[in-house]
């Protein structure tokens, strides 16, 4: 492998021709994210006040039923009469705004240490590796229960729980990564020009990680998604009349033998957005690795 | 500015010169190594969660007001302020806090007056045994389908299974627990849907915990047999003649074991935060329900005890995994030293 090809500023992380991006996972990872996205923008455009409030004449009522009030439920209702879809609609800022919020803080928190880890030696990085390691093998969802139910529940609170908690894998594969890059020649050539560790660090490093960054952003996205839903899910998460997918799914529990769609429906919605960001995480990790090969031929 | 010039050797860990000799490390040597390692680790870990628990829990508001609850008045709040000696400077706090700690004297549950490490003692062999039988499932179906996968990825049948998998991926485990139970309890009343009543009952928590990670380790191994099956030491032996159940079996899964020894390892950690929510929905009588209960109800000595006998607990199972890696691939004597 020529590492001279390699010292260039590295290309974008993927680019749309008329054929999409050139991952067909990636292509349709977007698609659905896209999806989801508008939904989350439709969502303050089409609900007000009074559609998450329930109907308790029309309650646990199949899918696709017209109540007496004439509202078309499309994904029927939950135990308060409820309208499903509303709801599900209505979770999209709780369960994509909090693992959002967190997963900004994983990617921030997890580089920053992995940087520090690499470029420092001696104690500081002992103990980097030490704090990471130790850190990794506790079960998140454990650290995040105990955590949560000291600061409190709500939107903030869980988000940087999260965020503050996840970041450890993230944190060792940067530091992996960026021992790597701090290796290589153009990095070698900036130091004897005296640039400073910060500059080199963030304009001469931080640029090569940018695909290992967006690969494990997707993938965490999707991991914190799950988490939230099941902090919720354990009345550990979003308040509890908030429309959160795990919140719903917590509620369904009761309802199983007679109304499966309270289950069905939150259910799907959490595996929709899961499945799109696994799909733009593994497009990102097939993009890279494809122009990875096409370097060292 | 040179203190990077030196990355590869760091003072007092002659790393290198060992791997350019490529020589084994006796099996014992590297044992003991890992064991230091992974204990100091562990120490850094239970000292790090106790002291974010004392300080977060001093740090967002009054101690004694959260035990009190909120039926709690001020003389109440007095007499629990002595009681736990909440009323003396948060530095003699600590320092006491860590002490009884390493004593493991946790206090006693603020619900029940029970001794908090007793509580959690008595919990752990039923989340143990989960865990346990959770995770040989787990690599039971995983590797051999993994390596299935892995082998001719390009066939149809491969293809259209590879994405079941990824979907099954996508699906998170109280999903999946739920699928189950508004399946084979609630449709066709097959298996009890609730505690622990027999060997019946052990059915369904298991397959939901086993289903947790089982599509990644799957995707993992395949990609590793893929990989290794391009080799030229499977083409050599394939020149030699070996048959294409021998070249998987035997020399490809083997190799792509290896890369997937971290994430094995790290499998007791996911398992052991999924059974806390397997726990939940199957209302298991285990350590994860004792702590999401002792959360809801704030009995922080619990939690405490809890969170201690967990970490404890994966990094037994990490550290038992590493070592027995370690026996079986030689490789790891060599290249980590």
């Amino acid at each position: 492998m020529t590492t001279a090809a390699v010292t260039d500023k590295p290309a974008p992380a993927f680019r749309f021709n008329k054929f999409g991006t050139g991952s067909l996972q990636l292509d349709l990872g977007i698609l659905l994210f896209a999806l989801i996205v508008i939904a989350l923008l439709a969502q303050w455009v089409v609900l007000d006040e009074s559609s998450l409030d329930g109907n308790l004449r029309f309650r646990l009522k199949g899918v696709g039923l017209t109540g007496p009030d004439g509202i078309f439920h499309l994904f029927g209702t939950d135990q308060l009469g409820r309208d499903l879809f509303y709801r599900v609609l209505g979770g999209l800022p709780w369960s994509l705004g909090i693992s959002g919020v967190a997963v900004v803080c994983v990617a921030v928190i997890g580089t920053f240490i992995g940087l520090i880890g690499a470029w420092y030696t001696g104690v500081v990085r002992t103990i980097v590796l030490l704090g990471i390691a130790a850190m990794i093998a506790m079960p998140f969802l454990v650290l995040a229960l105990v955590v949560v139910a000291v600061v409190g529940r709500g939107f903030w609170p869980l988000a940087l729980t999260m965020g503050f908690i996840a970041w450890t894998a993230v944190a060792r594969v940067i530091y992996a990564e960026s021992r790597g890059l701090l290796t290589r020649e153009y990095v070698l050539a900036a130091r004897l020009f005296g640039v400073s560790k910060w500059s080199i660090l963030i304009f001469h490093v931080l640029p090569g990680l940018r695909p290992t960054i967006l690969v494990m952003g997707a993938f965490f996205f999707a991991v914190l998604l799950i988490i939230e839903s099941a902090l919720s899910f354990l009345g550990l998460g979003a308040p509890l009349n908030a429309p959160s997918w795990g919140n719903m799914l917590s509620d369904s529990r009761q309802y199983l033998t007679i109304a499966p769609w309270m289950m069905f429906v939150p259910a799907g919605a959490i595996v929709l957005a899961v499945i799109s960001l696994n799909l733009i995480g593994d497009g990102f990790a097939e993009l890279s690795r494809k122009r990875a090969r096409a370097v060292e031929v | 500015m040179t203190e990077i010039a030196d990355t590869k050797a760091p003072a007092g860990q002659p790393a290198d010169t060992q791997r350019n000799d490529a020589e084994t490390i006796p099996v014992a040597k590297q044992t003991a190594q890992m064991l230091t390692k992974r204990i100091l680790e562990l120490l850094f870990l239970l000292m790090f969660i106790s002291t974010l628990l004392f300080f977060l829990l001093r740090l967002t508001g009054d101690p004694a007001a959260v035990m009190a609850g909120e039926t709690g008045d001020q003389e109440q709040l007095e007499l629990i302020r002595k009681q736990y000696g909440l009323d003396k400077p948060l530095i003699v706090q600590y320092g006491v806090f860590l002490f009884k700690l390493v004593q493991l004297d946790f206090g006693s549950s603020l619900a029940n007056a029970q001794d908090a490490l007793g509580l959690v003692m008595e919990r752990l062999p039923t989340s143990f045994t989960l865990v346990i039988i959770a995770f040989t499932a787990n690599l039971i179906i995983s590797i051999p389908l993994g390596a299935w996968l892995g082998s001719r990825p390009d066939r149809t049948g491969r293809k259209l299974a590879a994405t079941a998998v990824f979907v099954a991926q996508g699906i998170p485990g109280y999903i999946t627990g739920l699928l189950l139970i508004q399946l084979f309890s609630v449709e066709w009343g097959l298996l009890p849907s609730i505690g622990n009543q027999g060997i019946l009952s052990w059915i369904m928590p298991a397959t939901t915990l086993a289903a947790f990670q089982a599509p990644q380790v799957v995707r993992v191994i395949s990609a590793n047999v893929a990989e290794a099956m391009r080799e030229d030491y499977i083409r050599t032996a394939r020149a030699n003649g070996a048959g294409f159940n021998t070249l998987l079996w035997r020399h490809a899964l083997k190799n792509a074991m290896l890369g997937a020894t971290a994430l094995i390892g790290a499998q007791v950690s996911f398992l052991v935060g999924g059974s806390i929510i397997t726990e939940v929905i199957f209302a298991w009588p285990g350590l994860g329900r004792l702590l999401v209960t002792s959360v809801q109800t704030l009995d922080f000595p619990v939690v405490q005890a809890a969170v201690f006998m967990i970490a404890i607990f994966v990094y037994f199972a990490i550290t038992l995994t590493d070592i027995v890696f370690l026996f079986i691939d030689p490789r790891l004597r060599r290249q980590r030293a």
